[in-house]
C-alpha cells in the first residue's frame, strides 16, 4: 500500500471558521468601490439640493412672484431650472438603484459564478454551499442598506427644503419622489438583491439572470405603485357642490353624493348644459385620499412588504441552491 | 462503513430535470483507499456526473454515494476536486487564490504544500489568474485542491488541453502525492493510454452505466484474447465480451469460466483492448471486481 | 543513485523494467551495498507511474535478497550483482575487443549481433 510510505502528515491545523466575507469583498472590490463612489456623489448632490440649490430656486420664485407684470420681470430662472433638473437626477438615481442592485446580483454576484464554474470551486472548499450563499446575500445586503439609508434620508431632507418654497417642487406622493425618500427605497433594493440572486441560481447564466433580475424588480416596483393607495386606511372628506373636492394628497377614489347619500362616480358629461343636467340630482363631493401625514405609515407598510418579499426570495434562493447541490449534511445517514 | 473505502456507490442514478434522460443509472462500485483510479469512458458517458456526485456538487436522483464513510456533503473538507474547465477567479493573483484556499479551509490547509505545487510550475505568485495558460491554470487549480490535504482527490479530465510535457509533470506531481500521503486519486479521461501507467484501479463508464470496476491487474487477468478455428468448439462456456470471425478464424475477448481448448491461442489483453472491447459491445455483461467487499 | 527510465512501448511490464534497471545498475557498480534506492515518491514524481508499481518492483528485489527496506529510512542495497564493475579487468578486455572489432571494419549492429550470439551460447537458460 502506498500508505505504508506515508510519514506523519504535517498539516497545519488552525481551527476556526472559514473566512468567506473578506473574499466576497475582495472578489467584488470594483463593485464595492463603484457603489461607494455612487453613494458619495448622490449624497453630495442631495446636500447641494437641500442647501444652496433649494435656496437659490426659492429666491428665484420669490422674485417671480413679486413681479407685477410678466413682461420685463427679472428673476433667476436658471436657479429654478437647475433645482428642477438636479432634483430629477437625484430622484432618478434613487429610483434606478434597485434595478442596479438586481442586475448586479443576478449577473456578477451569482450568475457568472455558476456559468464559469467558480461556484463549484467555492463549494468544494471547506465550506458548505449554503454558507457560501448566506455570505453572498448578507454582505451586499449590509452594503446596500448602509449606502441607501443615508441617501433616502438626505432625499427626504432635500425634498423638504423645497416644499412650499419652490413652486415647481414635487408633491410627496409623486411616485418617483415617494420611492426615493423613505425606507421603501432600501427595502426594494434588498428585495432586488434577493431577486437577482434567485435568478442567478435558477438560470445559472450571467445575461439571462441579469435580465430576469431586472424584470422581477420592475414587476415588484409596479405592483407596489398599484397597491400603494390601499396599504393604509385612507381619509374620506365630504364637501358641498360649491366647495368642490376637498383635501389634497394621494387620491384613492373620488366621486359625488346623490340625494340618498350614496357615493356615486362623477357622471360623464361634455358640455355645460349636459353637466348641469347630470349633476341635477347630486348634493356634494367625496374624496378619499392619503394626506401627507400618511407618508410615513405608507412608507413603512410598503417597506415591510418588500422586506417580506425579500425574505421569500432569499428562501427561494436557498431552495434553488439545494436543488442543485442536494441536501446538506444531515440526509442519507443510512448510507453509512 | 469501514474506513478503508474511499468511495462507494450503491444503485446510484442521476437524472437531470424531471423528464430528462438518465446521465447515470444503476451504478454500484467500491473504491478502496490509497488507489489511483481511472474513470474511463467516451465523452458524455457520465464520468463528470459521477465525479460531481462524489464531490457533493449534485445529489443523486436515486441510490446513495458514500465518501470516506460519510455523505459527500459531510466529507467535503477532506475531498479535493478539480473540475474539467479548471474554474478559478480570473481577477485574483495566484498568491491571492492560495490565500483564499487557506481562508476557506481553516484547520486543514497546508500553505507550504500548495506553494510547492505552484513553484513546481515556475509560476510567479503575483501573476493574475486571467493571464495564465491552460497548463498553468491546471497547476494552480491543482495547488488549491492539494493545499487542503485531501484524503480523496477527484480530477475531471485533468489532462485535457495540456501539452505532453505538462501532462508528464502533472502526473508526476499527482503520483508523488499518492506515494507520500496515500491520497486516493480518482481521475477521468476519455484517453485510456494516458492513464495506463499511473492508475491501478479502473471504472469504465459507458452509456451511464459502470461496465468494469476493479483493480486493473485483476480485470486484465480475468480476460483473455483468444484466437482459434471458427468451426472448433464454441465459446459457450465462457463469457464473451466480443467475438469476430474472419474467414476460418475466430478471435474473441472472453472471460474464461474454465480451461480453454488446447488448440486455441490465448494472450492477455492490453488495457486499451479491454476497454474498447467493452465499449464496442454495450450488451456484454460487465464485471465488478470486489464490489461486494 | 539510479535514474529509472520507463519505456511504455517495450511490452515489458513497468515493474519488471524497474527490476531490470536496478540489476543493471548493480552489475555496473552504479549501485553498491549500503546505497539507498530512490524513494517511491522520487521515482513516481519523475516517471509519473503508479507508486504501487515501484513498491512491487522493490518487493521483488527484496525477495531476491538484493535490497532491504528499513522502516522510515528507505530501501537499501544489500549486495551487488555480478563481478564486472565499471572499471574491472574484464571491462578493459571488452573495451580492447570492441576497439579491434571496429578497426576490423565491423558496424555497430554487427558487433551487437556477434556479442548477443556469444551471450546466448554461453548463458543459455539463465534469467536475464
Amino acid at each position: 500500500m502506498t500508505a505504508a510510505l506515508t510519514g506523519p502528515a504535517a498539516v497545519r491545523r488552525d481551527a476556526g471558521k472559514p473566512r468567506l466575507t473578506r473574499w466576497v469583498l475582495r472578489l467584488h472590490r470594483p463593485a464595492l468601490y463603484a457603489w461607494a463612489g455612487l453613494v458619495i456623489a448622490v449624497a453630495a448632490l442631495l446636500l447641494a439640493l437641500r442647501g444652496p440649490l433649494a435656496d437659490a430656486a426659492a429666491e428665484g420664485w420669490r422674485q417671480y412672484d413679486a413681479c407685477a407684470d410678466t413682461v420685463g420681470c427679472a428673476y433667476d430662472q436658471d436657479a429654478i431650472l437647475r433645482y428642477k433638473d438636479y432634483y430629477s437626477y437625484a430622484t432618478a438615481a434613487l429610483n434606478l438603484l434597485p434595478l442596479l442592485v438586481a442586475g448586479w446580483a443576478g449577473a456578477a454576484l451569482v450568475g457568472r459564478e455558476l456559468e464559469s464554474g467558480t461556484a463549484r470551486l467555492a463549494w468544494t472548499q471547506g465550506t458548505s454551499p449554503a454558507r457560501w450563499l448566506a455570505v453572498r446575500l448578507a454582505v451586499p445586503a449590509i452594503a446596500v442598506t448602509a449606502g441607501a439609508t443615508p441617501l433616502f434620508l438626505l432625499h427626504d431632507l432635500a425634498w423638504k427644503a423645497g416644499r412650499g418654497r419652490v413652486d415647481t417642487a414635487k408633491e410627496w406622493y409623486d411616485r418617483f419622489t415617494f420611492f426615493a425618500s423613505g425606507p421603501t427605497t432600501v427595502a426594494l433594493a434588498l428585495a432586488a438583491l434577493a431577486a437577482g440572486t434567485l435568478a442567478g441560481l435558477v438560470l445559472r447564466r450571467t445575461l439571462p439572470a441579469l435580465l430576469a433580475g431586472l424584470a422581477v424588480t420592475a414587476l415588484l416596483r409596479g405592483a407596489a405603485e398599484a397597491a400603494l393607495p390601499h396599504l393604509w386606511p385612507a381619509v374620506t372628506r365630504v364637501s358641498t357642490m360649491d366647495q368642490g373636492f376637498v383635501g389634497s394628497g394621494l387620491v384613492v377614489d373620488q366621486g359625488m353624493i346623490s340625494r340618498t347619500g350614496a357615493h356615486v362616480p362623477v357622471p360623464p358629461c361634455d358640455s355645460t348644459a349636459a353637466c348641469e343636467a347630470a349633476y341635477a340630482g347630486l348634493t356634494g363631493h367625496w374624496n378619499t385620499y392619503h394626506p401627507y401625514s400618511h407618508h410615513w405609515p405608507l412608507q413603512l407598510t410598503a417597506g415591510a412588504l418588500y422586506l417580506a418579499v425579500a425574505g421569500l426570495l432569499a428562501l427561494g434562493s436557498f431552495l434553488a441552491l439545494r436543488r442543485i447541490t442536494g441536501p446538506a449534511r444531515t440526509a442519507r445517514k443510512d448510507a453509512a | 462503513m469501514s474506513s478503508d473505502t474511499a468511495l462507494r456507490a450503491e444503485a446510484v442514478g442521476k437524472r437531470f430535470g424531471r423528464r430528462g434522460g438518465w446521465a447515470l443509472r444503476d451504478c454500484s462500485f467500491r473504491l478502496p483507499t490509497g488507489r489511483v483510479c481511472a474513470v474511463v469512458g467516451p465523452n458524455g458517458a457520465g464520468k463528470s456526473t459521477l465525479l460531481a456526485l462524489a464531490a457533493g456538487l449534485t445529489a443523486p436522483t436515486e441510490g446513495s454515494v458514500t465518501v470516506l464513510g460519510r455523505t459527500p456533503a459531510a466529507a467535503r473538507p477532506r475531498v479535493g476536486f478539480v473540475a474539467q474547465d479548471k474554474p478559478l477567479y480570473p481577477q485574483l493573483t495566484i498568491a491571492e487564490t492560495l490565500r483564499m484556499g487557506a481562508d476557506l479551509n481553516p484547520g486543514h490547509w497546508d500553505d507550504g504544500h500548495a506553494a510547492r505545487v505552484v513553484a513546481g510550475g515556475d509560476l510567479d505568485p503575483r501573476a493574475r489568474v486571467r493571464s495564465l495558460s491552460g497548463g498553468q491554470r491546471t497547476r494552480v487549480a491543482l495547488a488549491l485542491a492539494l493545499g487542503k490535504r485531501p484524503e480523496l482527490l477527484l480530477l475531471d479530465e485533468p489532462m485535457a488541453d495540456l501539452d505532453p510535457l505538462a501532462r508528464h509533470e502533472l502526473m508526476g506531481t499527482l503520483m508523488a502525492q499518492a506515494a507520500q500521503y496515500g491520497t486516493t486519486i480518482v481521475m477521468s479521461s476519455h484517453v485510456v493510454a494516458e492513464l495506463e501507467d499511473s492508475c491501478d484501479h479502473l471504472l469504465l463508464v459507458g452509456d451511464g452505466r459502470i461496465r468494469l470496476a476493479g483493480e486493473i491487474d485483476e480485470l486484465l487477468a480475468a480476460h483473455r484474447r483468444v484466437t482459434g478455428a471458427a468451426d472448433s468448439a464454441g465459446l459457450g462456456a465462457h463469457t464473451v465480451v466480443e467475438s469476430r470471425v474472419t474467414g476460418r478464424q475466430l478471435s474473441a475477448l472472453i472471460r474464461p469460466a474454465g480451461p480453454l481448448p488446447g488448440d486455441w491461442r490465448a494472450s492477455a489483453p492490453s488495457l486499451e483492448e479491454l476497454v474498447l472491447g467493452h465499449l464496442r459491445n454495450p450488451g456484454a455483461p460487465g464485471l465488478h471486481e470486489g464490489s461486494a467487499a | 543513485m539510479v535514474d529509472y527510465r520507463i519505456d511504455r512501448h517495450s511490452g515489458v511490464a513497468t515493474y519488471v523494467q524497474i527490476v531490470q534497471q536496478t540489476k543493471q545498475a548493480l552489475r555496473l557498480g552504479l549501485l553498491e551495498p549500503g546505497d539507498r534506492l530512490p524513494t517511491a515518491r522520487e521515482v513516481v514524481e519523475a516517471t509519473a507511474i503508479n507508486p504501487n508499481t515501484v513498491l512491487k518492483a522493490y518487493r521483488e528485489l527484496e525477495r531476491e535478497g538484493l535490497v532491504e527496506a528499513r522502516r522510515g529510512l528507505g530501501t537499501f542495497v544489500r549486495r551487488s550483482l555480478g563481478t564486472a564493475p565499471a572499471d574491472s579487468p574484464l571491462r578493459t578486455e571488452l573495451e580492447e575487443w570492441a576497439d579491434r572489432a571496429r578497426a576490423a571494419g565491423l558496424e555497430r549492429d554487427d558487433v551487437a549481433a556477434l556479442f548477443t550470439a556469444v551471450l546466448d551460447k554461453h548463458f543459455q537458460g539463465d534469467p536475464s
